[in-house]
């Protein structure tokens, strides 16, 4: 049975030319190839859930190659908490400070046995999501470089059951139809059986959105996010599960939340610094960062009391009381105490040390 | 100090320590924008994008907006503290302006009801062009600290 991939391209909220000639290269390039469905949306993490573009993510059944500007983790669980879900497929074409990744899989593989995350109670559609970072490469060639070899490799799954099943048993007329085709529904020369790509375009209507964005492989559901966001971002679904239940009450440009959690699972896929956005750690940005000279105020406070003066922004300007460190005093309280380091204290000091 | 880059300040308009002008206009409210010396360092803006919706109060160091341009990025602050009025809205389609015509057209937000601290005091172009002496050594530190990164 001939087996066709579906590529979304999810274009860029920004008008930045460069941007734009890469996704368009990119989807000229792979109307080029077989087998490949194309479908071109506005930006994954502004797209509301009901809208086309997001439906016509949703009608992707199979396996599923999406290209954005996002960070990997970041473009998978925006679609997860759309109800588009799967295995992360692997992919070969990362950004360059990523393979710092590599170093570490036993380190990850420890900590995974010691806290239950969420997604490992849940049950997970059968097929992959590959996640393309646009931000991996500057040349259109290597993304479809990177989506040929996907292909072949779901391609291959489907050859080698046709062997086991069909292999050698096919008579001599079949085998000179099948190289002298008579009609147009003949499979093609190359085997596969597969006809020309196609390309949907959903055209950009939507405003931009900002909301948190949670990895459930990072989750263990501890709430910390639920006591601490003031706004009513957060709720729990019918099996007390945190989930974002009024994404839209989030205060534009406020990443408080994603700096008290814990295990580092809230992401903030606009946020221009990496770590919050969803990189995989160790992540530098290309373009130089000029913060520090447009008005930046002092560095040296921890992730907990830039969470606690950011919520306050927030609250003051929505003209309600500022409540400075409430609710993240016990935090520290419990840290304090004559208890031996554990890995909470491990992972915020990472994180002060990070940022 | 900018190299060959020849730098135009208007006296016409006040400056602050994060490199915007501020000039009060005929309505009474004060108008902000980037100094020449803010465009030469991000060169030609793509995106620009507010953190928060007019109108509303901020304080003097808040973070209100972020910046992309061909080789920069940064977050955006509030020079001041008071009511921010509105935004430039033609520069949300298009902010080339910022690059092609920044004292003017370019402009940013504008903001009322402004109170002065000894830390937000404006400065006029010879406090500023003294600033840009003081301030050369870190803007180099961060351009070159970020490149050997």
């Amino acid at each position: 049975m001939a087996k066709r991939i579906s590529v979304v391209v999810s274009q860029g909220p920004s008008k930045n030319p460069v941007k734009r000639k890469l996704e368009e290269d990119i989807v000229a390039g792979l109307l080029f190839e077989n087998g490949i469905d194309v479908t071109v949306v506005p930006n994954l993490y502004d797209i509301k859930a009901d809208g086309t573009g997001m439906l016509a993510l949703k009608s992707i059944n199979g396996n599923m190659i999406v290209c954005s500007w996002l960070f990997e983790r970041a473009a998978h669980w925006v679609m997860d908490r759309n109800d588009i879900s799967g295995h992360v497929g692997k992919v070969l074409l990362e950004n360059d400070d990523d393979e710092e990744d590599e170093d570490q899989p036993e380190e990850d593989a420890d900590e995974s046995e010691t806290k239950a995350t969420v997604v490992s109670k849940r049950e997970i559609p059968n097929r992959k999501i590959y996640c393309l970072d646009f931000k991996a490469s500057t040349r259109a060639d290597d993304f479809i470089k990177e989506v040929k070899r996907i292909q072949q490799e779901n391609l291959v799954q489907v050859v080698s059951l046709g062997d086991v099943v069909g292999g050698g048993l096919v008579s001599n007329s079949a085998q000179q139809r099948f190289e002298s085709p008579t009609n147009d529904t003949a499979i093609t020369k190359d085997g596969t059986g597969i006809e020309p790509a196609t390309v949907n375009r959903i055209e950009n209507s939507e405003g931009r959105r900002w909301y948190p964005v949670i990895d459930y492989s990072r989750c263990t559901n501890c709430m910390e996010c639920i006591d601490f966001c003031l706004f009513g971002v957060y709720g729990v679904d019918r099996i007390d599960t945190i989930l974002v239940e009024q994404p839209d009450n989030c205060r534009k440009g406020c990443p408080a939340c994603s700096r008290v959690c814990p295990e580092n699972a809230i992401m903030f896929p606009q946020h221009k610094t990496p770590a919050i956005a969803g990189s995989a750690e160790g992540n530098a940005s290309m373009k130089i960062d000029l913060s520090q000279l447009f008005g930046a105020p002092a560095e040296g406070k921890t992730a907990d009391e830039i969470a606690a003066m950011e919520r306050d922004e927030q609250l003051l300007a929505a003209g309600r009381d500022a409540v400075g460190m409430q609710g993240l005093e016990r935090r520290h309280a419990v840290a304090t105490a004559d208890e031996p380091k554990d890995d909470l204290d491990q992972l915020l000091d990472q994180l002060d040390d990070f940022e | 100090m900018m190299g060959e880059f020849e730098a135009v300040f208007p006296v016409d308009r006040n400056y602050h320590r994060n490199h915007m002008w501020s000039q009060r206009q005929s309505s009474g409210t004060e108008r902000f924008g980037f100094s020449a010396y803010a465009v030469r360092l991000l060169q030609d803006v793509y995106f620009l994008d507010w953190a928060i919706d007019a109108p509303c109060n901020i304080t003097a160091g808040q973070e209100i907006g972020a910046i992309e341009s061909k080789k920069a990025e940064s977050s955006l602050y509030s020079a001041m503290s008071g009511s921010l009025v509105q935004f430039n809205e033609n520069l949300m389609e298009d902010p080339s302006a910022i690059n092609v015509d920044k004292y003017d057209a370019g402009w940013l937000f504008e903001m009322d009801d402004l109170s002065l601290t000894d830390d937000t005091q404006p400065l006029d172009v010879e406090g500023y062009l003294q600033l840009l002496v003081g301030v050369w050594e870190k803007t180099q530190r961060t351009i070159k600290g970020q490149m050997n990164e």
